[in-house]
């Protein structure tokens, strides 16, 4: 039944045997007939997503976490250097759009009532990669440090506090005590390029591994 | 399971070349984007004063500090560069004093009238040119001007002058 490959995957696959896990689980995969656009929202979010890691990766070679030096890196990447203002640009408009293809795809799934049994889970998953998406946007929109950043910050912050009780020890945490700024700014940057995108990993994770297991609902 | 074998090569091929083109695009944007400093981090050319005419004499080479700020990526920052000077008849030369061989600043060694390199032991004579050791070629000289008698040398070599 395996058919004859040629080239270097066929002599990978010679060797290794992935090639039919491959076409069965990618090419052959079925999905209910009569699936329309409004079933790529999630696609499109993991598409901007991956925009996003990449852009990303490629500005955290200019980019510094201090205060004396974030705006002047920013500056220098938006102005300088060749094509920063393209990938920043980038960067901006995919956070900004992944927060509307992570609403719409979450109306698809209300609409057709894909969160019933048994894909309950896939939305609880869901639910947490979109609060960690409105962490990446908190975290990110400190990072250039200049005005709208930090009060943008500081009203944000400042909603924590109003938690009764425990509202300023939560602030304290997040802003790394009392002043918003160097211990905040390095906080912000750690969780905007290490602690979030590994949580988010695994989430994706398991919210792909679970529709691959249940398989896509079955349209109205 | 029955397929339809051309639609379906068309979308591996489709999909295949829309591939390509993305992962090509993201490659060469990356590429572009993190090799810009290297084509447009540049820092023009200076002339640094380094004394009077009177300073410098004919048989010994006296050593100048070039002192100038450059731009360091999104920062600029204070640099210093070491060069040689002494008079020859009418004129100044002046040498910089970093080896051809790996960069490592040379000391002019009076005694010898020579330059030697304490990494390898590269050594110059008098007129910069590589006499010994490990050196592929001369010291490079930069270019020296006298403006009512104040001495000017340029912190980048000659053949680099016309960016100046």
């Amino acid at each position: 039944m395996a058919k004859k490959r040629r080239g270097l995957i066929g002599a990978l696959d010679r060797r290794f045997h992935f090639m039919d896990y491959v076409e069965k689980e990618v090419f052959d995969h079925p999905v209910p007939p009569r699936l329309n656009f409004m079933y790529c929202f999630g696609g499109i979010t993991f598409f901007l997503f991956c925009l996003l890691v990449i852009t990303g990766i490629l500005m955290a070679a200019y980019y510094v976490p201090s205060t004396e030096a974030a705006y002047a890196t920013v500056e220098y990447l938006q102005f300088e250097v060749t094509g920063g203002s393209l990938i920043r640009g980038i960067h901006h408009w995919s956070a900004n759009l992944m927060i509307l293809f992570i609403f719409l795809h979450m109306i698809r799934i209300v609409i057709t009532g894909s969160y019933k049994n048994p894909m309950e889970f896939h939305w609880v998953s869901g639910v947490f990669l979109f609060l960690l998406t409105l962490g990446f946007g908190f975290t990110g929109y400190l990072l250039p440090w200049n005005m709208r950043a930090y009060w943008a910050s500081k009203v944000g912050i400042g909603m924590a506090s109003t938690i009764p009780t425990i509202g300023d020890f939560i602030a304290n945490v997040v802003r790394g005590g009392e002043p918003l700024g160097a211990l905040t700014l390095s906080r912000f940057f750690a969780t905007h390029v290490i602690y979030l995108p590994i949580l988010t990993m695994f989430f994706l994770g398991v919210h792909f591994w679970m529709i691959r297991r249940t398989g896509v609902a079955e349209p109205l | 399971m029955e397929h339809d074998n051309g639609r379906r090569t068309f979308c591996k091929l489709g999909l295949a070349g829309i591939g390509t083109v993305f992962g090509l695009s993201a490659l060469g944007g990356g590429a572009v984007f993190l090799g810009s400093p290297a084509l447009t981090n540049r820092t023009e050319g200076q002339w640094i004063e380094v004394g009077s005419k009177d300073d410098f004499s004919e048989d010994t080479f006296s050593q100048v500090i070039l002192e100038f700020s450059i731009q360091d990526g999104w920062a600029y920052s204070e640099t210093r560069m070491l060069a040689y000077v002494r008079r020859k008849g009418d004129e100044l030369i002046a040498l910089s004093a970093v080896c051809t061989h790996l960069g490592c600043n040379v000391r002019f060694e009076e005694d010898r009238g020579e330059f030697v390199c304490p990494c390898h032991a590269g050594v110059y004579d008098m007129e910069g040119k590589n006499i010994a050791g490990p050196p592929p070629a001369p010291l490079s000289r930069l270019p020296v001007k006298v403006e009512d008698d104040v001495v000017f040398v340029f912190n980048k070599q000659e053949e680099e002058e016309h960016h100046g």
